[in-house]
C-alpha cells in the first residue's frame, strides 16, 4: 500500500465519527492540515508582530516582507480601489502558501491536492466578485460580456463566449492549483517508488531526480499560491474599475 | 540618537545597492512568466471543459442533443483561444 503513489491523497477520519444531520462532520486528516496550516499563519504573524523594532528580527522581518509583498500586488494589479479588500487577499494567499510548503514535508497531506477544496475557494471567490460587481456598478456590470467596438451581428457570438469564458474562471483556478500540486506529489512518489525498486545498483539516478524536483515542487508550491492570489486580484479589477 | 543616524545611512547604502541590482528584477519577471504560462495553459482547457458543459446542460435542457454540445465545444475552444490572445497581448503590452 505504502507504494502507491495515489495512497497519499486518502483522506481519513482521525477520532470519532461525527454525524450531523446525515452529513459527515469528522474531524479528518485534510481538516488537520488546514487547522496547522491556520495556526502556523497565526503563529508567525503573532510572533512578526509582538516586537515592533525598528531594526527588525527574523519573525518580523518574514511578515514584513509577505505584508509588503501583497500589498504591492494589489496595488500593481486591482488599483488603490482594491485596498479594502487587502485583508482577504492577504488571508487567502497566505492559506494556500501553508497548505502547500506544509504538504512539501515528509509524511504531510496536502491539502490543496484535493479538488473539492480549490474548488471551494474559488467558488467563494467567484462569488464575492460577482456580488462586488453587481454592489459597484449595479446592471451596468453586464457591460462586461458585451464589449465596446464590436460589430452587431457578431455581439451575440461574442456576448456567449464572453459570458462561457467569465464562467470557467473558477474552473481554471481551481483546476491549475489542484493539478499542479496533485501532479508533484505524485510524481516525486513514483520517483520514489523507483529508488526503492532499483535498489543499490540502479536506485542513484531516481534519488538524483527526487532531489531536483523535490526542488522544483517547492518552487511550485510557491508560484501556484501567487498565480492564485494575483488571478483573484485581476478578477477583482475587472469588478471594480469597468472597463473593457 | 547616534545609532538610529547610523542606521539610516547603512539603510540608504542597502536600498541604493538594491536598485543597482538588476538580478532581482530579472528575477521576478522569471517566476511572473512562469506563473503566466501556468495561467495560459489551463486557461485554454477550461475553456472548452466550460463550453462544453453548458452545452451537454443545455442540450438536456432542450433535448436537442447532439447539436448544442457541438456548437458550444467550438464556441469554447474559441472563447479559450481569444482569451489566450488577449492575455498575450497584455503581455506584450506590459514590456
Amino acid at each position: 500500500m505504502a507504494t502507491n503513489p495515489m495512497h497519499q491523497f486518502q483522506v481519513h477520519r482521525i477520532g470519532p465519527e461525527i454525524k450531523i444531520a446525515g452529513i459527515d462532520l469528522s474531524f479528518t486528516n485534510a481538516s488537520l492540515f488546514m487547522l496547522l496550516s491556520a495556526v502556523a499563519i497565526c503563529g508567525l504573524l503573532f510572533l512578526g508582530t509582538k516586537e515592533k523594532k525598528i531594526i527588525p528580527g527574523k519573525f518580523q522581518l518574514i511578515s514584513e516582507i509577505f505584508y509588503n509583498f501583497i500589498a504591492k500586488m494589489i496595488s500593481d494589479t486591482a488599483g488603490s480601489k482594491a485596498k479594502p479588500y487587502f485583508p482577504f487577499i492577504f488571508s487567502l494567499f497566505m492559506f494556500v502558501l501553508f497548505c502547500n510548503m506544509l504538504g512539501m514535508l515528509p509524511y504531510s497531506f496536502t491539502v490543496t491536492s484535493h479538488i473539492i477544496v480549490t474548488l471551494m475557494l474559488a467558488i467563494f471567490i467567484f462569488i464575492a466578485v460577482t456580488i462586488i460587481g453587481f454592489l459597484k456598478h449595479g446592471f451596468g456590470y453586464l457591460k462586461l460580456f458585451v464589449p465596446s467596438g464590436v460589430p452587431v451581428i457578431l455581439l451575440p457570438l461574442i456576448t456567449v463566449i464572453e459570458i462561457i469564458s467569465y464562467l470557467s474562471r473558477p474552473v481554471s483556478l481551481s483546476v491549475r492549483l489542484f493539478a499542479n500540486m496533485m501532479a508533484g506529489h505524485t510524481m516525486l512518489k513514483v520517483f520514489g517508488g523507483f529508488v526503492i525498486s532499483l535498489g543499490m545498483l540502479g536506485g542513484w539516478l531516481p534519488l538524483g531526480f527526487s532531489v531536483a524536483l523535490t526542488g522544483l515542487e517547492i518552487l511550485v508550491a510557491f508560484l501556484q499560491a501567487y498565480v492564485f492570489a494575483i488571478l483573484t486580484c485581476i478578477y477583482l479589477n475587472d469588478a471594480l474599475n469597468l472597463h473593457h | 540618537m547616534v545609532d538610529l543616524e547610523n542606521f539610516k545611512n547603512r539603510l540608504k547604502i542597502a536600498k541604493n545597492k538594491q536598485k543597482n541590482s538588476s538580478k532581482t528584477v530579472g528575477n521576478n519577471r522569471n517566476s511572473s512568466s512562469m506563473g503566466s504560462a501556468f495561467k495560459l495553459s489551463t486557461d485554454l482547457v477550461a475553456h472548452v471543459v466550460v463550453g462544453t458543459i453548458i452545452g451537454f446542460i443545455l442540450d438536456s435542457w432542450f433535448d436537442t442533443k447532439p447539436w448544442l454540445i457541438i456548437i458550444f465545444f467550438f464556441l469554447g475552444s474559441v472563447a479559450g483561444i481569444l482569451n489566450v490572445i488577449k492575455t498575450a497581448r497584455q503581455m506584450q503590452e506590459k514590456e
